[in-house]
């Protein structure tokens, strides 16, 4: 899960440009495909592939860029798959799940505490049930420096969450944010949180249900999490800039499990997608 | 010595357009305003006197001259109150700040003089001194005119004169004050028409004249304000003293309904605030407003006054934010009754260097960033919404954990730099686990980062059912066994179980027959229930 997805079907796309074969759009060996024209052919004026112009150029079968840099996963396959190899800062990044408890806390937990180490504060917001501190603790937080915000608690649900997690993100001094929106949350209302992340500098996300997937979204990056067995994480890109991502990748997440446990857990769990696999051959078949 | 005067042309005016400014009407600069004393115009801003309203109209020709004019009593105790802030501003720059008096009796004062000579320097001249004070008067939105003269007399009267002159030593001062007509001077003006009736308009007209016959005829108080003015006599002043507290108070000129016409009000009282504030460079910590109700009835119960108190949670002098948080506060408001009179009270205060202005954000902004950023969602979600996260020694998983109110101030030192980690304890356990260490993720067994309620879960074929599906028991049974200290006895078994499609929960077993059944009796006969997810 390492390499750039398709790339047979990148190098149709490309319209055919002599002496750039092998160029395929990385820096190194595009600067050496520059340099060779220039001393054989002294007329042959060289043309520039239009992602080295600007960093926010790119072309559609390449990951996007940004002239911010990205916040590391903590994941490498992961890292791979998302726009300038990270999570993106002064966006909100949009995480779609079935339910609270697939692993979301542990997928973030390395950029958040890469936020806390950096000795800015991270904020929770509407957390969906009680935090647990030795999990948190455990995760590698500093615990007593979360601030939790719980804005549901008021007799009019909706706008105060909404409100605080925009002051929270136009102020610019939050280091990461963390928040689960209201269920069945309009899309205008997404895109003017989206519009306050670019002041803050550092990573944002939101978590929804799952059902918001259907509906469009401001937001350039949008990630569904499922459980994909025990201590592993299924996550398909629904949107990123760049290519779209067919196979969702399985991520292990930081073990909760013994080993023995997991062995076990595999060797109970794994008939089932066995057998659901089986039915799929058959129907190709 | 050197004199500034600020001239407030139009004082009275501003002072009632101010009480105007809570009606939550935008056009206030345009409505034509003028001002009745004795049923008689006394004073009319620029849209009214374009409509012909004039000084001296009585009202009823006022009226029918332009019907939607809004006529206000003069007071000169409104005028006074509306004074004194810009006589706290120009506090910031010299402690010798004086009132001069008005020239008719009666009238309120509308001229402040400050003597500058010392504070030329720190300032950088004359020049910037005169900016500085013009941006600290700005907020106030007064009409100001300057003028400088080596005499404290000499800058009252030369602030009147159109445009007013700018002398720095005695000399320009004297030359400038012959040509300024004779009306100017306190006494003259009751003299006016015998003066001018004499053919004489300026005050070098009076200089050359015998100086006994003078005093004969118009009292020997023109000659010593004459004296006074060309700096030939002294000329003592007494510098105003600041008060120990803030107290403003502001009538509207109609009852507030609503609480943007409250708001409006109060951003008048706190301009003035924070004028108090600036004359001792000080920071506001807590301040009282105090809305004073119309009373409806004679029997009604509706209270005389609301009052709104403000913490703050870092001592503030930003207009900006003050009225945030007001705004803030306002809206959690409920008020009985329509409001007719402002109250602004401050006594909590703190001096303090003022804060660095700073190009880039460092982490002294960053900490007053955060701070205010707390103090704003407080402010609004009320102060237990904002919460920090508390590990606390025990090992009932529902109790490890709590959620303390987050201080804005705590916060936003967190941002500096990591503060060390304190963990609490429950005070009931402190004696009992201490020789345990707190659980960590080494060595002891996990746990999940969502808690929930216990939610007893069905069972089928001996394995517990989430939602329909069994669960598949992978680790455990980890007992947990505490609280016999106090009401909270538990005994449980806890499991960690996979879901179907591979999520963690985290599952317990009663297992103290005397709790079990308490549960039972909710209609759980299998004693499973789903306390955590891991996350």
């Amino acid at each position: 899960m390492d390499a750039v997805p398709a790339p047979v079907s990148a190098l149709l796309r490309r319209p055919p440009l002599p002496g750039r074969r092998g160029a395929l759009g990385s820096p190194a060996l595009d600067t050496s495909a520059l340099g060779t024209p220039a001393t054989g052919t002294p007329a042959a004026v060289p043309r520039r592939a239009p992602e080295t112009l600007h960093p926010a150029l790119w072309l559609g079968h390449q990951l996007g860029r940004s002239a911010a840099r990205a916040v590391a996963s903590g994941f490498a396959a992961l890292d791979a798959e998302l726009p300038d190899g990270g999570w993106p800062r002064r966006v909100l990044s949009e995480l779609l799940l079935p339910h609270p408890g697939v692993g979301e806390i542990r997928l973030l937990a390395p950029s958040l505490v890469a936020a806390q180490r950096a000795g800015r504060p991270v904020m929770i917001f509407d957390p969906p049930a009680d935090l647990s501190a030795a999990a948190l603790a455990g995760l590698g937080f500093d615990v007593e420096q979360l601030l939790v915000v719980n804005t549901r608690a008021r007799v009019i649900p909706g706008s105060d969450s909404l409100w605080a997690l925009e002051q929270a993100l136009k102020s610019g001094h939050v280091g990461a944010v963390l928040s689960w929106l209201p269920p069945r949350l309009r899309s205008e209302r997404l895109r003017r949180l989206q519009l306050a992340a670019h002041n803050h500098d550092g990573v944002a996300f939101v978590l929804r249900e799952l059902a918001a997937a259907a509906r469009p979204t401001a937001s350039p990056l949008r990630l569904s999490l499922h459980a994909g067995g025990a201590d592993r994480l299924r996550l398909s890109i629904l949107k990123r800039r760049g290519p779209p991502l067919e196979a969702p990748l399985h991520l292990a997440l930081p073990p909760v499990l013994s080993e023995a446990a997991r062995r076990r857990a595999q060797s109970v769990l794994q008939p089932p997608a066995r057998g659901l696999r089986e039915v799929v051959f058959v129907n190709l078949a | 010595m050197l004199w500034i005067a600020l001239h407030l042309p139009l004082l009275s005016l501003e002072s009632f357009a101010a009480t105007l400014a809570a009606n939550g009407d935008e056009s206030g600069a345009e409505r034509p305003i003028a001002l009745l004393e004795a049923h008689r115009i006394v004073s009319a801003n620029a849209a009214a006197l374009s409509l012909g309203v004039k000084p001296g109209l009585k009202r009823a020709t006022a009226l029918a001259l332009a019907p939607q004019i809004v006529l206000g009593q003069a007071d000169p105790n409104r005028d006074a109150l509306t004074l004194l802030p810009v006589a706290h501003a120009a506090l910031a720059f010299t402690p010798s700040v004086s009132l001069q008096p008005a020239l008719q009796p009666g009238a309120a004062a509308d001229t402040v003089l400050l003597e500058v000579q010392a504070s030329l320097r720190y300032f950088g001249g004359l020049e910037r001194l005169r900016r500085a004070i013009g941006a600290a008067l700005g907020p106030l939105g007064h009409r100001v005119h300057t003028a400088c003269a080596a005499t404290a007399q000499g800058a009252a009267i030369l602030s009147r004169v159109e445009p007013p002159p700018q002398c720095t030593d005695l000399a320009a001062t004297r030359l400038a004050l012959q040509a300024a007509p004779v009306w100017l001077l306190g006494p003259g003006r009751e003299h006016w028409e015998a003066l001018q009736g004499m053919g004489l308009r300026n005050l070098d007209d009076l200089l050359v004249l015998p100086r006994a016959g003078l005093a004969r005829r118009f009292g020997e108080g023109l000659l010593v304000e004459l004296d006074r003015a060309f700096g030939r006599r002294p000329d003592p002043r007494e510098p105003i003293v600041l008060p120990a507290s803030f107290e403003g108070r502001l009538e509207l000129f109609a009852r507030a309904d609503t609480t943007e016409q409250v708001l409006q009000g109060a951003a008048v009282l706190l301009e003035r605030l924070i004028a108090w504030l600036a004359a001792q460079h000080a920071f506001v910590r807590r301040f009282r407003l105090l809305m004073h109700h119309e009373a409806r009835w004679q029997s009604d119960r509706t209270p005389q006054a609301t009052a709104l108190e403000i913490a703050l949670a870092e001592p503030s002098r930003d207009s900006a934010h003050l009225l945030l948080l007001l705004r803030e506060q306002l809206a959690r408001l409920r008020l009985p009754a329509p409001t007719l009179e402002l109250r602004l009270q401050a006594e909590d205060i703190t001096r303090r260097a003022p804060p660095n202005v700073e190009l880039f954000a460092t982490s002294q902004s960053e900490h007053e960033g955060l701070t205010r950023l707390i103090e704003r969602l407080q402010a609004r979600l009320g102060p237990g919404q904002v919460q920090r996260l508390v590990a606390l020694e025990d090992h009932r998983p529902e109790r490890a954990s709590a959620l303390c109110e987050a201080r804005a101030i705590d916060a936003g030192s967190a941002a500096g730099g990591r503060g060390g980690r304190r963990r609490q304890r429950s005070p009931a356990v402190a004696g009992a686990v201490e020789p345990q260490a707190p659980p960590s993720s080494t060595g002891l067994a996990a746990r999940p980062v969502w808690l929930q309620a216990a939610e007893p879960l069905p069972e089928r074929a001996a394995r517990p059912l989430l939602d329909g599906r069994p669960l598949q028991l992978l680790s455990g049974p980890e007992r947990i066994e505490a609280g016999w200290w106090d009401a909270g006895l538990t005994g449980r078994d806890y499991f960690i179980a996979a879901t179907p499609e591979g999520a963690l929960v985290w599952i317990y077993r009663e297992r103290l027959p005397l709790s079990r059944s308490a549960h039972e009796e909710e209609g759980s006969a299998s004693g499973w229930f789903l306390h955590g997810r891991f996350g």
